[in-house]
């Protein structure tokens, strides 16, 4: 047990790597800016999952309502709207202008006056398609048994063409494609908000001068790696509490049923954040590494900042086909498939080797990045004052 | 015991340049272990670079820095206490905190860094700040955190850029305490100052640097031998021209009736004495040790002449 061989420090200290990034962790999970921040997180994200669930367990029914001699057509258009999939509430109303001022004011939203075979529908703007059948199949079967058919030739006559589905599009299909968005937002935000923190803490070494001191006793490369790995597992920790609280409130609401709420979706987006926040916490800090000043940070890390954003707006353009050539395509690239593969996976059932080459592509370009990050930071890092060139830093 | 390895932090032909600006060009002077060594020059002369080049956080053109005869090793630099030139502490983190951690850094293991780290804020008289942000200090103390920072691991050498800067002369006189025993305790000790009256009085030798060269060097007595002697004398005696007349004698300075006299090398005050005498009563006769800004003067006039 020899200290002095097991770490840099040479002197019976603790490697210095190890040290900087247990200051990153200290400091930050003691900062009013995690701990707000986890909380509204987490608030959010309970809260949409709550609403979600409310709305996807409730469509507002269609209030009917029927006066004089349409009043006999209750039953049957009752049950034509079932067979049609309305969600129809049907009432009695004695008046007909009393009915309309109802319809007016909006706590009616259809009136149906005259007599049972030849009726009239009022409606304030307008009125669902599958309520108007309904009620049209309604007048047709009073008209017929005004003919004198009977109630089984009514019926036989009146039977729907059966339909058949080929791929009958599950109704979980539009909740599980929202949830894999938002999936993809609280990832995109945290990615680019330990991102920047990670900007701005190297910058801040730059700022305020105490890079001369550390650089005298610790490498940049251990410097660097400290900082992105003590910022990187509070990231970690935070996504960690959102995504059990996430994960607590699915299984208490019980939209369990959707694949992208479930439990290996959510660990499939915190893995993936730990990769793209390797892999855009790394570029961040090279940029940031050119610049002394916190006002120039956002600048500096523009270019960085728009790659993200893009993998944001690809987002947007991949979901609706989540298995389509551009999604399938942008998705293993580095630059985006942090986001984009996370949010697919979600979506849809990805082939494996699709998220083999993913994850492949963008570790070998983290890789790429550290060393890349390494010698812009150690070049850049004790040039204060104004911005470094990044080509100046990249030669030495 | 001396052997070949010399307890002292030897600066061996450094040079520096910065584009067509020569900033330090073979740079050849030591610290010895248990000296406090006085670096003065004026702004620009290149002590910054001399001192950044020391700690490894600028390379130089050419040359080397030896500590026990060897060259300085990554390893040997992260045992050097350094206050640079540009100040600079995380503005929002404890203070003990912050000291505790650059002693960790700096290879102390955990519990010994923050007992140090205690200790030299009760030493600076800032015991009771300890859990203050450092950006909540006033200037001043802020000054004396980067000196604990600089002091809390025990370095073997010490390394500080106008440590005087902006300190009050309670803290001044704290700081020139600690200079002393460390040196005593055989660190050597190398600092920046303008404050020439202070370096004067603390340290065992000066290097007076310019242009990026070392143009003088040693204690300060040392650097007397080589300047000019100067004589008071203090004579009721209208103004005469008995002093200018003599060969090698210049008249410096009339306050009064007294008068300072610089002589050539050679010349002998006895005989400026008799000139004064003839020229009338002469109630005071004394030799005048110029200071080291009349030093540091001498010296930098030379060479810009």
């Amino acid at each position: 047990m020899n200290a002095r061989s097991a770490g840099p420090a040479g002197t019976g200290g603790l490697p210095t790597t190890f040290l900087v990034a247990r200051r990153e962790v200290r400091l930050r999970l003691r900062s009013r800016v995690f701990v707000g921040g986890t909380i509204v997180m987490t608030g959010l994200v309970v809260i949409g999952i709550v609403v979600a669930s409310v709305l996807a367990g409730r469509t507002t029914p269609v209030l009917v309502g029927f006066a004089g001699g349409s009043q006999a057509l209750e039953r049957t258009f009752a049950a034509s709207a079932a067979a049609l999939g309305a969600n129809v509430t049907t009432s009695d109303v004695a008046d007909v202008a009393a009915g309309r001022a109802q319809v007016t004011a909006g706590t009616l939203d259809v009136l149906v006056t005259g007599s049972a075979t030849a009726p009239t529908a009022v409606a304030k703007s307008a009125i669902a398609s599958n309520v108007e059948s309904a009620l049209s199949l309604a007048a047709e079967a009073a008209r017929l048994a005004h003919a004198g058919l009977s109630p089984a030739a009514i019926t036989s006559a009146m039977a729907m063409v059966p339909v058949q589905l080929l791929q009958p599009r599950d109704p979980k299909d539009t909740q599980n494609v929202l949830a894999s968005l938002a999936l993809g937002i609280v990832l995109w935000i945290a990615l680019g908000q330990y991102g920047n923190m990670v900007a701005q803490g190297v910058v801040e070494e730059k700022a305020t001068r105490i890079m001369e001191i550390l650089l005298a006793t610790i490498e940049p490369s251990r410097l660097l790696a400290g900082k992105v790995i003590g910022i990187g597992l509070v990231g970690l920790l935070q996504l960690t509490i959102v995504g059990a609280a996430a994960l607590i409130t699915v299984h208490l609401t019980g939209l369990g049923a959707i694949p992208a709420l479930g439990v290996a979706s959510v660990v499939a987006d915190i893995l993936w954040f730990l990769i793209g926040f390797l892999f855009y916490a790394t570029a961040y800090s090279a940029v940031a590494s050119l610049v002394s000043r916190q006002e120039e940070v956002q600048s500096a890390i523009a270019p960085i900042a728009i790659l993200q954003i893009a993998g944001y707006l690809l987002v947007y353009a991949a979901l609706p086909n989540p298995t389509g050539t551009l999604a399938t395509v942008c998705s293993v690239l580095p630059p985006f498939a942090p986001i984009l593969m996370a949010v697919r996976m979600a979506a849809t059932d990805v082939p494996l080797w699709q998220v083999g080459l993913a994850v492949a592509l963008t570790l070998a370009s983290i890789v790429g990045l550290i060393w890349l990050a390494g010698r812009i930071y150690a070049n850049a890092a004790l040039r204060l004052g104004s911005r470094v060139r990044f080509m100046d830093a990249f030669r030495g | 015991m001396s052997g070949t390895s010399r307890r002292a932090l030897e600066i061996d032909g450094i040079s520096k340049r910065y584009g067509e600006t020569v900033a330090v060009r073979d740079l050849t002077f030591e610290v010895r272990a248990g000296e406090l060594f006085g670096f003065v020059g004026r702004n620009g002369a290149g002590k910054t670079t001399t001192m950044r080049i020391v700690l490894g956080v600028l390379a130089p053109d050419a040359g080397a820095v030896r500590w026990l005869g060897a060259p300085l090793t990554f390893e040997a630099r992260r045992r050097i206490g350094y206050m640079p030139e540009e100040r600079g502490l995380y503005p929002r983190m404890q203070v003990a905190e912050q000291l505790a951690y650059l002693g960790e850094l700096h290879g102390m293991p955990d519990a010994d860094a923050q007992e140090a780290a205690l200790g030299w804020l009760d030493r600076f008289g800032l015991a009771d700040r300890r859990a203050t942000d450092l950006q909540a200090l006033s200037l001043g103390n802020q000054q004396r955190v980067q000196l604990a920072a600089a002091l809390v691991f025990g370095p073997d050498v010490l390394v500080l850029d106008e440590p005087f800067v902006g300190l009050d002369p309670v803290a001044v006189d704290v700081m020139a305490d600690v200079l002393r025993e460390r040196a005593d305790a055989g660190v050597p000790v190398i600092f920046s100052s303008h404050e020439l009256d202070l370096v004067e009085r603390l340290c065992d030798r000066v290097g007076i640097i310019d242009h990026g060269r070392m143009v003088a060097c040693g204690t300060v007595a040392e650097l007397r031998a080589g300047g000019r002697e100067r004589r008071w004398i203090d004579s009721p005696a209208p103004a005469a021209d008995w002093g200018a007349g003599l060969p090698g004698v210049r008249l410096v300075e009339t306050d009064g009736s007294r008068r300072l006299f610089e002589l050539e090398p050679g010349v002998d005050d006895q005989a400026l004495l008799q000139a004064a005498l003839a020229a009338g009563p002469v109630r005071a006769f004394e030799r005048m040790e110029p200071t080291l800004g009349e030093l540091f003067r001498a010296v930098i006039g030379e060479t810009e002449a």
